[in-house]
């Protein structure tokens, strides 16, 4: 099933007010109502078996395009087509092929254990005896939740019970999986678990996953492509790593010296690059073609002790592409 | 079909579940059940007490007590102070979504939620109107065919009432907060459906007009059913009329929750 998304345009009326009891007594009188336009003129595409990121500061429209896509919300303007349906239709037919997991507390019974919450969502979407047995004993076995399934939900960890709350989006088999911030407040080892996880059955059913993460490493592990949303707009559709390496071309290059290096010939090669030296220890932070070039210096001058190369950190380069997108797309 | 009546049985059981994992409350419930009947017992001799009646409107104190009683038990079977308050909440805070993204109707997802939260009392009411049917033998139930017309009246009781509900609830899509609307109605029913004081009771220029309307199926048409107040042409004729209203109420339901959905915001993530 693709996902088809055309001059997608999604607009609230909201209104504001001042704080305090005057401004409140005001407010209740008139209000002074605006268009928000959390989306503008969208065009995407999807396709089947695909994991997409949508990335995008708090307020850019993430979340709202995954309520469009699910057929939460009406679009304002434009359309969208998944396989035949019109989302917003919530045709059951649709319904049966798609989910989607926002937060931690969105299908599952609060009060009582979650399986019987997965009893449920089988009599839901019909799924018969054995095939939910078969996909149930697959998922606890996947995300390790065999001793908790049957804990009430409200005592359980924030991980656990993100854990359950995919299991029960998944009991069903949909084609298209929807996960809005699936590790936000998840500890490392529950975030790595996830995508894993995500992976897996990417590659094992050919599910389509679209995710929101306002971590960057869920999508740089998870997803090949990103949407990069900003205030509404669309600003980057595209390769992941492209994305980096336009923002931040650099790399880092960690050349260990030998004791008795001679700092002469470092020096020589100090005038055509940049580099820091720290005791026995150069640390540059180049484009990869400078840093090939000096490799290749070194190498002929100083044989290494040891050396190692290293990606900048995803999140800084994202923070800094954040703060100033239109510096880096053209 | 009985893949989607499993399927909406399943809500049912679930609230079932929920309702038996809060003991102290499930207790609570009851008790409150039986202390409301006692004041009004209390309340009801001391008027025939003081004031020497015989009977009061044709009726004599235990007929009077017994047609109370029921109305105190249909008037809680129908009502919804809990079920429309999480309603409400739900489409303010958008925890809705999460009935939204499933293949259900919302109008019968929470018609089970409805019925299952008032579960602890259809039994503990069972109980209590099996032991009417003996402490006050003839008032009540005297015959099968009563209790044969008394069971649907008491269904479209429950689903008139739910529908006005639902139709109040939906306002909510527009406006956010609607619970002072629903306290209204509850506090308006507790007297205009003869839950405390048989309509009977009113004036007849108010009672001509409760009559045609679907207050009239809320509790004063299964317990006249109940206590043989009516002939069977006046059964069959308020069935068709009770049907009437349910047809009405599920249109208007319908309509308007398919406008509010249009203009829900998916609050909330």
């Amino acid at each position: 099933m693709d996902i088809k998304i055309q001059n997608l345009s999604k607009s609230y009326k909201i209104f504001k007010r001042n704080p305090g009891l005057k401004a409140a007594i005001k407010s209740f009188i008139k209000r002074d109502y605006f268009l928000f336009h959390a989306l503008k003129n969208i065009n995407l595409k999807i396709s089947e078996g695909e994991i997409l990121g949508i990335l995008g500061e708090n307020g850019a429209g993430k979340t709202t395009l995954i309520k469009l896509i699910i057929g939460l919300l009406h679009p304002t303007n434009g359309s969208i087509l998944v396989d035949k349906y019109k989302p917003w239709e919530r045709n059951h037919d649709y319904l049966k092929k798609v989910s989607v997991v926002m937060g931690q507390k969105n299908q599952l019974w609060w009060d009582i254990p979650a399986s019987e919450s997965f009893l449920l969502n089988k009599h839901i979407y019909k799924i018969d005896d054995k095939k939910y047995k078969l996909i149930l004993d697959e998922l606890i076995e996947l995300l390790d939740v065999k001793d908790k399934i049957d804990i009430q939900v409200r005592r359980l960890s924030l991980g656990e019970r993100m854990k359950m709350e995919i299991i029960a989006s998944l009991l069903h088999s949909p084609s298209i999986v929807l996960l809005d911030e699936p590790t936000l407040g998840l500890d490392v080892i529950s975030q790595s678990k996830i995508r894993e996880f995500v992976k897996f059955h990417n590659e094992q059913y050919n599910t389509t996953f679209v995710i929101t993460s306002h971590y960057t490493k869920d999508i740089q592990e998870m997803c090949k492509r990103v949407f990069v949303l900003n205030k509404g707009e669309k600003i980057y559709d595209g390769d992941f790593k492209e994305l980096i390496n336009n923002i931040n071309p650099k790399r880092k290059l960690i050349y260990e010296l030998p004791k008795n290096f001679d700092i002469n010939l470092i020096a020589k090669i100090s005038k055509s690059f940049t580099f820091e030296l720290n005791e026995n220890i150069i640390t540059a932070e180049l484009p990869e073609d400078n840093l090939q070039g000096l490799l290749v210096e070194l190498l002929d001058t100083t044989p290494p002790a040891s050396l190692l190369f290293e990606d900048l950190p995803v999140e800084e380069t994202m923070r800094s592409f954040f703060e100033n997108p239109n510096k880096y797309i053209k | 079909m009985i893949s989607i009546a499993i399927k909406y049985i399943s809500v049912l059981r679930m609230n079932w579940i929920q309702a038996l994992e809060y003991r102290a409350n499930a207790l609570v419930g009851v008790i409150a059940i039986m202390s409301g009947l006692f004041i009004e017992y209390q309340i009801w001799s001391l008027i025939f007490k003081a004031k020497g009646y015989e009977t009061v409107k044709n009726f004599e104190f235990n007929e009077l007590i017994v047609f109370i009683f029921l109305s105190i038990i249909i008037g809680q079977l129908k009502s919804s102070w809990h079920s429309s308050g999480e309603m409400i909440r739900a489409i303010r805070t958008g925890e809705i979504n999460k009935y939204l993204i499933r293949p259900v109707s919302y109008f019968w997802y929470h018609f089970m939620m409805f019925i299952g939260f008032n579960s602890l009392y259809y039994i503990v009411y069972t109980l209590i109107l099996i032991g009417f049917v003996f402490i006050f033998p003839g008032m009540i139930f005297n015959s099968f065919s009563t209790v044969l017309y008394f069971l649907p009246a008491l269904f479209i009781s429950i689903y008139i009432s739910y529908c006005i509900y639902f139709i109040m609830i939906c306002f909510a899509f527009w406006f956010g907060e609607v619970r002072s609307l629903v306290v209204s109605y509850n506090l308006a029913m507790l007297i205009l459906s003869g839950q405390y004081i048989p309509i009977r009771f009113f004036p007849e220029n108010i009672l001509n007009i409760i009559n045609w309307t679907p207050i009239r199926y809320l509790v004063d048409f299964p317990v006249s059913i109940a206590t043989s107040l009516l002939t069977k042409q006046e059964i069959y004729n308020g069935f068709v009329l009770a049907i009437f209203w349910c047809l009405v109420l599920s249109i208007v339901g319908s309509f308007i929750y398919k406008l509010g959905i249009r203009d829900y915001e998916a609050y909330g993530s």
